[in-house]
């Protein structure tokens, strides 16, 4: 995966315009005046962020000259969920270790206990 | 001609995007807490196998920042940072947290939510992470966002 094209994706994605475009085209191919329709906003606006779309791979073109219907893309969606991989090992790690510090403060609080000194308050 | 329209299998559930890892601790939630807002105790666990914290700095507090370095076993450096977003001891801890390269993205952020519950002395603790809140809070379209990602769970789920 390039981290260009993924900082791309979540670049495109961070505006709530083009999710409500990529919303739209989850329920089908659409056309750019379909698309335009729920906005108050000049085609060139809407165009605009089409070609972000387009740029980030979330969505393509057909090739008709006249109707050039827009249809979502589900790559780089793919590779945004690749993130969540990344973090549940380290996050699974980290608590194996917060686990094995716990064990060690509650047995070292039992020593301190039994050794007749008050537990360490930290 | 009609442009094929191919149904990628890709794991897009909502609740697949959104990372969320549960673990029972032997120990009170006061005390689980505390490990992480404490940085001497944080630098104890937080990081993968082998890596040690070489700073870490809270500011704990709504709005406050927290930056961390991590070293590798090769020796290479990790920052990360954030700024805390709720702070409610002994209950829950919410975060920013920017990574540069964990998959090579300058300024990744993703919003990190820790909630801890009493299990008869024993604690719960549930970590969610996700890329989609952070905008949403951003942006304040949570409940459009959140419909566009499950219909974009329909759209992407493999026709039956």
């Amino acid at each position: 995966m390039s981290p260009d094209r993924l900082s791309s994706t979540f670049a495109a994605l961070a505006d709530p315009t083009r999710r409500a475009i990529l919303a739209r085209l989850a329920s089908g191919e659409a056309s750019v005046t379909e698309l335009a329709e729920p906005f108050e906003m000049s085609m060139p606006a809407i165009s605009k962020h089409l070609k972000v779309l387009e740029r980030a791979g979330l969505i393509a073109r057909g090739r008709e000259a006249q109707w050039r219907p827009c249809r979502l893309e589900a790559g780089p969606l793919k590779d945004i969920s690749r993130w969540v991989e990344h973090y549940r090992r380290f996050w699974e790690q980290s608590f194996d270790r917060l686990d094995a510090y716990l064990r060690a403060l509650k047995a070292k609080e039992h020593k301190e206990r039994k050794h007749g000194r008050k537990p360490r308050k930290t | 001609m009609g442009a094929s329209r191919a149904r990628p299998s890709v794991a897009a559930n909502p609740a697949e995007r959104e990372l969320v890892i549960t673990r029972v601790f032997d120990a009170q939630r006061e005390i689980v807490f505390r490990a992480w807002i404490e940085p001497e105790q944080a630098s104890q666990w937080m990081g993968p196998q082998g890596f040690t914290v070489v700073s870490f700095e809270m500011d704990v507090r709504p709005g406050g920042a927290w930056r961390k370095c991590m070293r590798s076993p090769e020796g290479r450096d990790y920052w990360r940072k954030g700024v805390y977003r709720e702070i409610v001891a002994p209950e829950r801890l919410a975060f920013t947290y920017v990574s540069d390269d964990p998959i090579g993205i300058p300024g990744h952020e993703t919003l990190v939510t820790v909630t801890f519950s009493e299990q008869g002395g024993k604690t719960l603790m549930t970590l969610r992470q996700t890329e989609f809140e952070s905008m949403a809070a951003r942006d304040s379209h949570r409940g459009g966002w959140t419909s566009a990602i499950e219909r974009f769970a329909r759209y992407l789920a493999p026709a039956a």
